[in-house]
């Protein structure tokens, strides 16, 4: 991975309030984690169908566009999941 | 069998025996032969020598031509044939006469004859007379077509309503409508059932192969139809990239396609088979798709953290997570006078130890922010920094550029691009959009002939009227007394001298007045420049001597004006964006000056001593300006007062306050220091003043100031300006008017 990306990557984990974070690759196998085992494939397994289901939803309504973050906010904490285009269609710049 | 006259000598029935056509047409069967015997033996033997004719009733000739080329020999045998037949039928049973007709007849062909005479020896003698009276006659045949032979005749059951039988078929029908009505009580009609046979049925198998099936389900998305209608169109045009790309999205396409939520645990094993394999190929896509995505994270853990100070800083109510009010600002608890709240600093490893020299807002994102850091400890060319922050990711500069001198200042221009001048003299423009630093230097002035010598303090963007349409063009302050406009041409800049200061007059006499002071001049030169914000063209240009000068483009090396003011250097002049001809300039003699119409009318000077850096005016409000010194920031509100700065802050103990910016669009102001932060403050419990109460104080200024000479009003967004003739009596009165408080002496001749 880029340094950048690793730097980024600390830096985010060093923000205020993230317990961990976690990277997925397209076909929903764990890259890197800052979670235990366990968790980490518990969030990836669950999160991975509903982020599948968020975006079918999202480009069901309007096929150019796709889902770019996704946050699920519950009592104790709040799950955020940022997608990536894996189609090379017209990007947006971030 | 009925009687047909047929055609000619050949009959109509056509049987197939051996033999050719003519000669079939004249065998048909000897059954025929047989009966028709006597009668139309008659009619054949026509004309034995010559040929058969037949004429019609007009008495053209009708004979059909025949079908094969007559033999010579051939002609003879057929009447030899037309004889041998009856007398064969006559004498012969039918069976073995077909034998020997046909050895006749293969005779014929190959050519042989038979001896006709001994037929005729055989035959009846009655015969023969018949035959002879016939030669010369002609034989009448008439020839009629049969009638109609029908076959089938089913008369339909719908006749038509004007028929003649119309009305008999209606009553018919009636009167069975009513026999049918009457046939359940009458005795004339009895029930009986009958059977059909139905036909034995035969079984027959037949075997065929197995037609294969396979079901496949899919669920037919919006998006997946876009997608497939896509793919389609870019097979084409990804052809010839990566395959070991296309190879990776595409079964990440697959996966994302055939899966339908019942799948996916298939999908989630055929994943981890697959990892092993794809890893190199995986490598190169997730760099890239990963700074995205973690760029993106980044700024929104972010956003999430500092909520609350980012929403203060938009002015948008805060959310419940926090105990602030949500309402203008104001707390129960603390004070309700005007103050600079901290939100944020943008800070970072990169900054610490740098001083911040100067800051500004990119114009078409106004939440960028450039930041030019300078490193004047060891007062040598140490490389600078320009980081390029964002409102998004405070926690992180967007760009971090190096550069190889420290950086003295920075403007962006309309369009985006980024002019930056350095201490060494180098005048550069970047490109903010490129990462890489080497590659982001769009143009750069180091190679030029005519670049600064001396650090460059002020670099700015100022329209410029073409014929049509506005330009940016890039001037320049050095302190080699040159004021230099920049053109670019490929990577390189050149200048031209808009102004040059050379006068050794004024420097004299400029020294002579400043050895009170402990300033040293060099050199006549400018330092800051500022050009009308809406009269293209005009600048003004603020010296080391405390002059400021008034020029145009196309003046060239004369002045339009100078105005003497100041005994310091002048730091800095600005515009006010909201009154055409009224700026403001501070300068290293502690005092801020405000000029109308190239006239000083007043005077800022707090308490506290030191040289102004910056005095800035508030783009948002056009009474407020926010002045910098060394140690200490002040905002400036005419409307709550002329005479104090009504905020006042001091900077941290150790750290120099160095560079003041407004933001654009919400109440905050920015500060730079010498410890690489920019501190981003809010200013609370500013009162955003309304027409009405600067039309008291007006009144009120008025009431008490007689010699008033002038009000001027702007309105622009609900703002008011007002500025208020300096004279010396008028210091007496605001002397009185203000109570005790310390009266403001004019400095300078003017």
């Amino acid at each position: 991975m880029g340094e950048e990306v690793e730097a980024q990557m600390k830096r985010i984990e060093a923000t205020k309030g993230v317990i961990g974070t976690l990277v997925v690759d397209p076909d929903g196998v764990p890259i890197r984690s800052t979670l235990d085992q366990s968790m980490t494939l518990q969030y990836a397994g669950q999160l991975r169908q509903l982020v599948i289901l968020a975006r079918s939803a999202v480009r069901d309504i309007d096929p150019q566009n796709d889902l770019s973050a996704l946050r699920v906010r519950s009592k104790s904490n709040e799950i955020i999941v940022v997608t990536a285009l894996v189609y090379i269609q017209s990007p947006s710049k971030v | 069998m009925k009687k047909r006259s047929g055609w000619s000598s050949i009959t109509s029935p056509i049987k197939k025996s051996s033999g050719s056509g003519l000669c079939q047409g004249s065998l048909p069967g000897n059954g025929f032969n047989q009966k028709e015997k006597p009668e139309d033996q008659k009619r054949r033997n026509k004309d034995l020598i010559g040929r058969v004719r037949v004429v019609d009733a007009d008495g053209d000739d009708v004979t059909p031509r025949p079908l094969v080329c007559p033999v010579p020999g051939f002609q003879k045998s057929l009447d030899e044939l037309f004889f041998s037949i009856p007398k064969l039928s006559s004498s012969h049973p039918i069976g073995p006469t077909q034998d020997s007709l046909n050895a006749e007849i293969e005779d014929i062909f190959l050519g042989q004859t038979h001896p006709p005479p001994q037929l005729f020896k055989k035959g009846d003698d009655a015969e023969q007379h018949a035959r002879e009276k016939m030669v010369g006659e002609c034989d009448y045949i008439s020839l009629t077509e049969t009638e109609t032979i029908t076959f089938l005749d089913i008369p339909p059951t719908i006749i038509s309503v004007a028929d003649d039988d119309a009305e008999a078929v209606i009553q018919r029908n009636l009167s069975y409508a009513e026999l049918c009505k009457s046939r359940m009580c009458s005795d004339k009609y009895i029930d009986r059932s009958m059977q059909t046979l139905n036909g034995a049925l035969k079984n027959k198998l037949t075997q065929s192969e197995k037609t294969g099936t396979a079901g496949k389900g899919m669920a037919a998305t919006n998006w997946d139809i876009y997608d497939s209608l896509y793919k389609q169109n870019e097979t084409f045009e990804g052809e010839e990239a990566d395959h070991k790309e296309k190879s990776v999205s595409s079964r990440s396409n697959t996966t994302d396609t055939d899966n339908t939520i019942s799948s996916l645990s298939e999908m989630q094993i055929c994943g981890s088979i697959l990892n092993p394999e794809s890893e190199p190929e995986k490598e190169i896509l997730l760099p890239e798709l990963l700074t995205n995505i973690s760029c993106f994270m980044e700024r929104t853990v972010v956003l999430d953290a500092f909520q609350a100070n980012l929403a203060a800083y938009r002015q948008l109510p805060i959310s419940e997570g926090s105990d602030r009010m949500a309402k203008h600002g104001k707390h129960s608890e603390e004070s309700l006078d005007p103050t600079l709240e901290l939100l944020w600093a943008f800070t970072c490893e990169l900054t610490r130890g740098y001083c911040i020299t100067s800051m500004a807002w990119n114009r078409q994102n106004p939440d960028i922010l450039a930041v030019g850091y300078a490193d004047f400890d060891s007062r040598c060319l140490k490389p600078g920094l320009i980081c390029c922050w964002t409102i998004k990711n405070i926690m992180w500069p967007e760009r971090v550029f190096h550069c190889h001198s420290s950086v003295t200042s920075l403007d962006f221009s309309a369009n985006d691009q980024l002019a930056v001048g350095m201490f060494d003299g180098t005048v550069a423009i970047y490109n903010i959009c490129i990462q890489d630093s080497s590659v982001a230097c769009v143009a750069s002035s180091s190679k030029s002939s005519r670049r600064h010598l001396h650090p460059v303090w002020q670099v700015t963007w100022t329209a410029k009227r073409l014929e049509l349409s506005l330009a940016d063009v890039l001037v320049s302050v050095s302190s080699d007394g040159r004021i230099a406009k920049w053109s670019i041409r490929s990577h390189d800049l050149d200048s031209t001298d808009l102004m040059w200061f050379r006068s050794d007059k004024e420097f004299k006499e400029a020294a002579e007045n400043l050895k009170k002071k402990k300033m040293v001049l060099s050199k006549p030169n400018a330092v800051c420049v500022d050009f009308h914000p809406t009269d293209f063209g005009i600048y003004l240009a603020g010296t080391q001597e405390g002059l400021i000068h008034k020029s145009s483009f196309s003046e060239g090396h004369s002045f339009l004006a100078t105005y003497k003011k100041h005994i310091g250097s002048v730091n800095h002049i600005e515009w006010s964006p909201f009154s055409p001809d009224v700026f403001l300039s501070c300068s290293s003699d502690e005092t801020v000056q405000m000029w109308k119409q190239g006239r000083p009318v007043m005077t800022f000077k707090s308490i506290h001593q030191g040289p102004v850096f910056f005095a800035k005016w508030s783009p948002n409000c056009s009474t407020m300006f926010g002045v910098v010194k060394e140690d200490q920031v002040e905002i400036w509100d005419l409307n709550l007062s002329i005479v104090f700065p009504t905020i006042v802050h001091h900077a941290e103990p150790g750290v120099r306050l160095t560079s003041l910016l407004f933001a654009r669009g919400t109440d905050c102001v920015l500060v730079g220091d010498s410890g690489g932060q920019v501190t981003v403050y809010k200013l609370k419990n500013f009162r955003v003043g309304e027409s009405k109460q600067l039309n008291k104080m007006r009144q009120k200024i008025g009431q008490m100031l007689p010699c008033l000479m002038s009000l001027h009003f702007c309105c622009h967004i609900q703002m008011m300006n007002i500025i208020i003739k300096h004279h010396n009596s008028v210091a007496g009165v605001m002397d009185g008017l203000w109570g005790s408080r310390p009266v403001q002496k004019d400095h300078g001749a003017h």
